[in-house]
Formats: C-alpha cells, structure tokens, sequence
C-alpha cells in the first residue's frame, strides 16, 4: 500500500519534524516546556472552579474527569482546526518539493501526542493525589487512544483536503467545534445531566465525546467502556481515513496550483 | 542526438489549472449561480527528452509555462494528462527563496530540506558542515530563519541544493544570489555542478548571456508549446528576434 511506502520513506523526516516544532516551541516562550503542563492544569482548574463554585455541581473525582476530558478534547481539538489551514502553513515547502500531505497531519498528530503524553502523566499524579482506586479496567485506555488517534487522523485529513479550496472552512470550524466541545461534556457529565433519549445520542453519535466517557470509565470510575460502541466507531474511524487517504492522493498535487 | 542514456523523459505533458481557485462560503451562497470553471492550460502538449549530463535551457515570455514545467518535472504538480520519467533519478529545484520553516534555526532546516530532498539523516548530517561553511552566516546558524534577510535565505537555500547533489538539477533564475562574494563564490560552485558529466541539468533563465555560456540546447516555450528546440545559438537567436 501506496500510505505505507510513503510513511517508512518520510518516517525519519516527520519525527524529526515534529522534534525542531516542540523545540521552536520551548524556545520562542518564556516559561517554555512548563506551559505543557500549566496549560492543562490551568485550564482543569478554570472549569473545576466554574463547576464546583459556580454552578455547585462536581462530581466524585472530579478535577481528575475534567483533566481527562479536556486532555482528550485538546488533542482533538488541535488535529482538527490545526489541519484546516496545514497547507498554506508549510506552503513554503509544499510548493518546493513533493511531500505526501498526510504526512503533515502525522507531525501535528506527533506534536500532540507527546503534548498528549504529559498530559496523562498529570492524570496520574492528579488520580494518586485523589486516591482514585485503579482496576484492570485501566488497560482500555490503549485502544481509547489507538481510536483518537485514528479518527482525528481522518478527519484531519479531510480538513486538509477542503481547507485548501474552502477558504472560510476555518472560520466555520471554529463554531462548530466551539459547539461539539460543548456537547462533549468536558467539564460535565452528559449521561447525568442531560435528559433521557438525548443523553444516550449524545455520547454514541459524538466520537470526542464517547472517547472521553469511556476514557473516564476505565481510569476513574473502574468500568468497562461500551465495547459495541467503541468497536463501531474503530470500524468508522479507519473508514473514514482510508476515504479521506484517497482524497488527499488524488488531488494533492493540485494543492500547490491554488496556494 | 547521440545515442546517450534518456535522464528526462516528457511526453505530450499537459497542465491545465481548472476550476482550482480556492472558493470562500459566502462568495458562493452570494452568487449562486455556478460560476464559470476556468481552464487555463499553462503546458499545451509538450514532449521531449534530456540525454543525461546535458544542460538545457528554457526560455519564453512571462507565463508561457516554463516554471510550471519545471515544477511538474519536480513532482510537484501532477500533469493532467502525459508522462513524465525520470528514469529513477532524483531531482532537486532550486530556486530563489527554497522553502524554509520559519520558526526553526538554520541548522534544523538544512536538515529537514535535505531529508525532503531524499537524503537520510545520516548522510545530511554528514555534509552539514560543508552547508553550513559553504552558506557562511555565521552564528546566524543557529538562529531562527525568520530573522534572515533575504540575501541570508537564499544564500542558504543555494547552499542546501548545492552541496547535497541531485542527479537532475532543476534551476529556476537563480544565478544571483546574496552579495558579490557570494555571487562569485555561488557561480563557480553552479558551473562546476553543471559541468559534472553525469548531472543533467534544466535551466529557467531571462538572461541571454548565462544561458549562451552554459546551455548545450534549449527549448523555447510560448503559449505553452515549444515553438523550437535545438541549439543554443540558433534558438535564442531567433528568440531575441521575436522579442525585440
């Protein structure tokens, strides 16, 4: 297979791509590398507030359900919006060179998962502090991620191919995520707080949402996630990027006559 | 032409930009009526071949075509309908303002420009510092690229293309680069990377005067289509005809 080839051959590339990125990164700020953690934690601590203080409704373990559902939704979240405009970012070196373009969303899925990674070691930490009991449940966090990484692979990929003709795709993909990440319940639980038929659609029909469910099942609250559901969407998920794979090999080469 | 080993092979290349033009939302919802697709064919049906080791030069008017070419040559843009064989080889363009991430140092990018270039790790490691003295920025080195003047960029993209040696060298007007030193110092390099006897070699340039000092033939594109091809002398003859 044609994406396989093309991955072995730029594997090298996209690592140490995504290596000078991170690097740029912790260079161009001043508390560098901190902010990967600060910026979750900060962030854990702004909707914790807003829904214990506020809103006087939390829940058991709840700075550890918000950290796992806004770690999932970050990463997401950055594939998604970070691949409408991938192409006319790296134009300089789109138009110099051939590059098969998924390979673009694999850096940006690199970046994040390290980002990701660090992210989920302040899970940890957070879920010793909290003293939250750990079953073998656990483990189905793999395939969790193995299907986060799948799905955002894909529909990375189709914002890559339609950000380059649609030009206002970026702004239409901030309201519509703004609003899947209101509907993912971040900061709440849908299966509590939103009524009876809508709840269930909810979380079946809503990957980001179903992923941080079942995420928060298996780390916090010791259960085994929805396993029909999860296999449908491992099933959707790889659709969707072998679709969006072609795509993206069919027209790539036109890319650069538009940029 | 002699009976020599074929390096680029072009046969009846087209390329058309059609209905590409990147289209916004609320332009559409606006007028609804279907705009008209435009199709403007850049490359008309252009076929030849490059013996290996020769250097041909491609002349033409603004937007006959020859940059398109040369970026379909490349790889970059997939012809819309025709051939195009390299034979294996590997291919570099160079051209004025090589694509660099901006917020990475010098370093980072030779590296990352030369595995895109399709060279291991290993093996651009190895020449960096040739790179990097050939370039001669400096500390400049290490910063990032978007501090670079111009004449730092390009001095540093010629370096990249330079060192690390292609089979097929793809030149897009770049024959002055960074100041009179560098100027010098890049033009011997160039002519000396030309004359290998097994690099091939296609040259994009205004410039009457290197094209007659370097070319061993050349392609005059117009509209898209070679309208001749053969000597250098006796193409660009006719070319400063027709263009004065």
């Amino acid at each position: 297979m044609r994406f396989l080839r093309d991955l072995r051959k730029y594997w090298d590339y996209t690592k140490q791509s995504a290596k000078a990125e991170l690097k740029a990164e912790v260079a161009s700020s001043y508390l560098n590398w901190l902010w990967w953690i600060l910026d979750p934690l900060l962030f854990m601590m702004v909707y914790t507030f807003i829904s214990e203080v506020v809103f006087g409704r939390g829940g058991k373990f709840f700075p550890a359900f918000v950290l796992i559902g806004l770690t999932i939704w970050n990463f997401f979240n950055r594939i998604v919006q970070g691949s409408v405009k991938l192409v006319k970012k790296n134009s300089a070196i789109v138009s110099k060179v051939y590059l098969p373009k998924f390979i673009l969303i694999i850096q940006k899925i690199m970046v994040n998962g390290v980002k990701m990674f660090i992210s989920f070691i302040l899970i940890i930490f957070l879920m010793i502090f909290l003293r939250v009991p750990v079953t073998y449940n656990i483990l189905f966090i793999i395939p969790i991620l193995l299907e986060l990484l799948i799905i955002s692979f894909g529909i990375g990929n189709l914002m890559l191919h339609f950000g380059v003709f649609v030009e206002d795709l970026q702004n239409v993909m901030k309201v519509v995520m703004k609003l899947v990440f209101y509907m993912s319940g971040v900061f709440y639980s849908i299966t509590d707080r939103v009524p009876a038929p809508y709840n269930e659609l909810m979380m079946v029909f809503n990957p980001s949402a179903f992923l941080m469910s079942s995420a928060r099942k298996c780390m916090i609250y010791g259960e085994t996630p929805d396993l029909k559901v999860l296999l449908i969407w491992g099933i959707v998920g790889v659709l969707i990027s072998v679709i969006a794979l072609k795509v993206v090999y069919k027209y790539e080469n036109s890319y650069v006559k538009v940029i | 032409m002699e009976d020599r080993e074929i390096a680029i092979d072009v046969k009846d290349l087209r390329i058309s930009y059609r209905c590409l033009k990147a289209f916004s939302i609320r332009r559409s919802l606006l007028h609804l009526k279907k705009s008209k697709t435009e199709i403007y064919e850049a490359v008309r049906g252009v076929s030849f071949q490059v013996p290996k080791g020769e250097i041909l030069g491609m002349v033409g008017k603004n937007g006959s075509g020859k940059s398109t070419m040369l970026r379909a040559i490349a790889g970059i843009f997939s012809p819309d309908s025709g051939e195009i064989d390299l034979h294996g080889n590997t291919v570099s363009l160079l051209s004025i303002g090589v694509g660099f991430q901006k917020g990475l140092t010098g370093r980072e990018n030779i590296l990352l420009s030369g595995m895109l270039l399709g060279f291991s790790q290993e093996q651009v490691r190895e020449k960096m510092d040739e790179i990097i003295a050939f370039a001669g920025l400096g500390k400049f080195i290490d910063m990032p690229v978007k501090t670079y003047s111009s004449g730092m960029h390009s001095k540093l993209a010629f370096s990249i293309t330079a060192v690390l040696e292609s089979d097929i060298m793809l030149i897009d007007e770049v024959l002055s680069v960074g100041d009179a030193r560098f100027k010098k110092k890049s033009s011997r390099k160039m002519r000396q990377l030309i004359s290998d006897k097994d690099r091939t070699v296609v040259i994009v340039s205004h410039n009457s005067e290197t094209l007659r000092k370097l070319c061993t033939s050349l392609i005059w594109l117009h509209d898209g289509e070679i309208r001749m091809m053969g000597e250098t002398k006796e193409v660009l003859k006719a070319y400063e005809e027709f263009m004065s």
